[in-house]
């Protein structure tokens, strides 16, 4: 049933996988964060058609599933002339989808701090640019970084969906041992001990961040 | 084809089985969740440790991972089923580790002078959580159950990579017959939107309708 | 005079290793309305928790209505602790008005009054809806019954609170501190429900408050708490006009120079 040494023996191909896995992640969450912050300000803008765009192509990408943007990504932009390798579409895709719900975090930060704020910038003469970097930010970002991990951990365990556009991380490396050999069990169960063994304590490391914060900002 | 052609082919090949994946698996993780939700506040050391590993896992683990080891490795150990039982099972397991989550942070919250006079008119632990906080608890859950119905449609999408043919597989099968692959996966974008968007809506229709007046 | 309805024998309270009630006798007689005033942290609060069983009791016994409330007998004859089914039949004779309500936000009015009733006593719902009203017009809310507590003001609330307590015909009825969240121009009708059914005698009443004249009204007896211990027990009269203690002289000095009575 379990066979330790075939466990051992694909062990060190599937962890090299690791890297790309990771490395979507990490590009893919950089992408969430620009985007998603690009997504607050242009909804919070005063210009009404720049909001209602911003906010529509919001609701469309949180309300359609994430292997269908990537397939879309991956497939229909070469149509157009537009080839990305799978590695790049995987983490546009990643990097969209997930940036609609940093939008929503940065959102909820900025509106929780108060409007009394914003009248102390104006008193202060500040500009726009300084409000926003030297008052309303820093106040924003720090309470909702406990969320903000959260959406990276969800999105590391969001990447095997990148092996349907061919990317060959961990979960498409270990399908491809096991259509060689024609034994999924070690290899699979593999890839879930892997991302249990990286997300958990993860969530651990972040529900102690979400008391430090809890405790000082609330 | 022409689009809407193209549209109509989906949605009669595919549509019923991922409403239908969606329906089931979407029951599954309430029951799952509210049992494990309430198990994880039990007295029972033991319990709860249990609990905990359920939970740990399924939220630790991706999902399409547990839907391969379910589908392909569970056959090896004798248990065999079919694609549909599998999604089914794979994707209630993993919302019903969130949806405990949920349920637990949910009874939690419910003001802790509720229990005193629970308490203060003589109520058993039972009639207590039946009567007067998993009420007030749901109406605090509601919010995030209705976020989680919308991510577990939208995951269902991932079943057709077990080659259930839910709309995902059949825009790939009609992507490799017509090769009109714009169309097909613009077609099956909306389609997806088209059933999220109003459930999204019905949801905080449902929220506001059930606090009316009340909290 | 009879049996005492509740009899507090030697009871002693710690949080962790504060002690909060030193070795307390204490007795309660049937109808009999007792207002406990002092500092607080004095332990008059702890006190009448342990006896709805709030908090749990760490030494000594308290007997209601001739049983033990926290303990059974086992088949020598020695205390053990109660088992649930005990406990809950020892409770059933006590009911508590909070100082927040604690009302069922999901329910309504008259759902909020008949719902021990119905699903604790197993009472009839017809029936529990016909007493609930007659409760609701008593305190003067059944114009209310169909509002959720959301939709009442604190006042209103209060007096919601008191007629859900007093469905369940409790022998003993505890108040804790009924009036302190509420806005002031609101206290006097929460005050005047009390009163009434103060007046009518037959339950015996526990009542925390700071509201010294309307204690002297309403109570047959004062008991003083001052650091865990009940210092002074008495009359009115002789509690708020003939203090022993200094500690009580000090107290009433202290809340008469704070609250210049309007009378």
């Amino acid at each position: 049933m379990w066979d330790w040494y075939y466990a051992f023996e694909v062990l060190p191909e599937i962890a090299s996988a690791l890297g790309v896995t990771i490395g979507a992640t990490v590009v893919g969450f950089i992408l969430a964060l620009i985007l998603g912050l690009i997504w607050t300000l242009l909804i919070r803008s005063k210009n009404k058609i720049v909001t209602t765009v911003a906010d529509s192509i919001v609701k469309f990408i949180r309300n359609t599933p994430l292997l269908v943007q990537l397939y879309f990504i991956f497939y229909v932009f070469p149509q157009f002339g537009l080839s990305l390798d799978p590695f790049t579409a995987g983490v546009i895709g990643l990097g969209l989808h997930y940036s609609t719900y940093l939008s929503e975090v940065f959102r909820s930060g900025i509106e929780s701090v108060g409007p009394g704020q914003w009248e102390v910038a104006t008193a202060l003469n500040f500009t726009t640019k300084k409000t926003w970097t030297r008052i309303i930010l820093p106040q924003a970002i720090p309470p909702v970084l406990p969320v903000i991990g959260n959406y990276f951990i969800t999105m590391f365990k969001e990447t095997p969906l990148l092996s349907a556009i061919t990317l060959v991380e961990i979960l498409q490396t270990a399908q491809n041992i096991g259509a060689g050999t024609f034994r999924y069990t070690e290899p699979l169960t593999i890839v879930g001990l892997l991302f249990l063994l990286l997300s958990y304590p993860a969530s651990i490391a972040l529900r102690q961040l979400e008391n430090r914060v809890t405790a000082r900002y609330s | 084809m022409s689009f809407w052609e193209l549209i109509a082919s989906m949605l009669g090949q595919g549509l019923v089985i991922t409403l239908l994946t969606t329906v089931l698996a979407a029951v599954l993780a309430l029951v799952l969740g509210f049992v494990a939700g309430l198990m994880r506040l039990s007295k029972n050391k033991f319990i709860r440790f249990l609990v905990a590993i359920y939970v740990e896992v399924f939220r630790g683990t991706s999902l399409l991972v547990q839907l391969f080891w379910i589908y392909f490795v569970l056959p090896m150990f004798g248990i065999t089923m079919t694609a549909m039982t599998a999604a089914v099972l794979a994707i209630g397991l993993n919302f019903g580790a969130y949806t405990s989550e949920v349920v637990r942070s949910g009874i939690q919250s419910v003001d802790k002078g509720q229990i005193e006079a629970t308490i203060a008119l003589n109520f058993t632990r039972v009639q207590r959580m039946r009567r007067i906080i998993i009420p007030q608890a749901f109406i605090i859950m509601l919010p995030n159950l209705g976020n989680q119905l919308i991510e577990l449609f939208k995951s269902t999408s991932l079943v057709a990579l077990i080659t259930l043919t839910d709309l995902t597989y059949q825009a790939n099968v009609l992507n490799a017959t017509t090769l009109q692959t714009t169309q097909i996966f613009t077609a099956l974008l909306v389609i997806y939107f088209v059933i999220a968007w109003p459930m999204t809506k019905g949801m905080k229709l449902l929220e506001r309708k059930m606090t009316e007046g009340r909290m | 005079m009879s049996e005492p309805i509740v009899k507090y024998n030697n009871v002693t309270k710690y949080f962790d290793d504060l002690m909060v009630l030193d070795g307390i006798d204490f007795e309660i007689q049937p109808g009999e309305k007792v207002a406990l005033v002092g500092p607080s942290g004095s332990g008059k609060t702890t006190f009448a928790r342990l006896l709805m069983t709030l908090e749990e009791i760490t030494d000594g016994t308290i007997e209601v209505a001739g049983d033990y409330l926290w303990h059974e007998k086992d088949e020598n004859g020695d205390l053990k602790p109660a088992s649930t089914d005990h406990l809950r039949k020892v409770r059933s004779n006590i009911g508590m008005v909070f100082q927040h309500f604690h009302l069922f936000p999901h329910m309504t009015v008259l759902e909020n009054i008949i719902e021990a009733p119905v699903t604790v006593k197993g009472v009839d719902k017809k029936e529990a809806i016909k007493d609930g009203k007659e409760m609701l017009d008593k305190v003067g809310l059944l114009d209310k019954a169909d509002n959720y507590p959301a939709q009442l003001s604190g006042g209103q609330k209060q007096r919601v609170a008191i007629a859900r307590a007093l469905v369940m015909k409790p022998k003993v009825l505890i108040f804790d501190e009924p009036t302190s969240a509420l806005d002031p121009e609101l206290i006097g009708e929460v005050l005047d429900v009390i009163k009434d059914i103060a007046e009518e005698g037959e339950t015996s009443m526990l009542l925390i408050t700071h509201e010294m004249d309307f204690a002297r009204e309403v109570a047959d007896r004062i008991a003083f708490f001052d650091a865990g211990k009940i210092v002074e027990d008495g009359p009115p009269s002789e509690i708020l006009y003939h203090p022993k203690s200094p500690r009580l002289k000090e107290f009433l000095e202290r809340f008469m120079s704070t609250q210049a009575s309007p009378e």
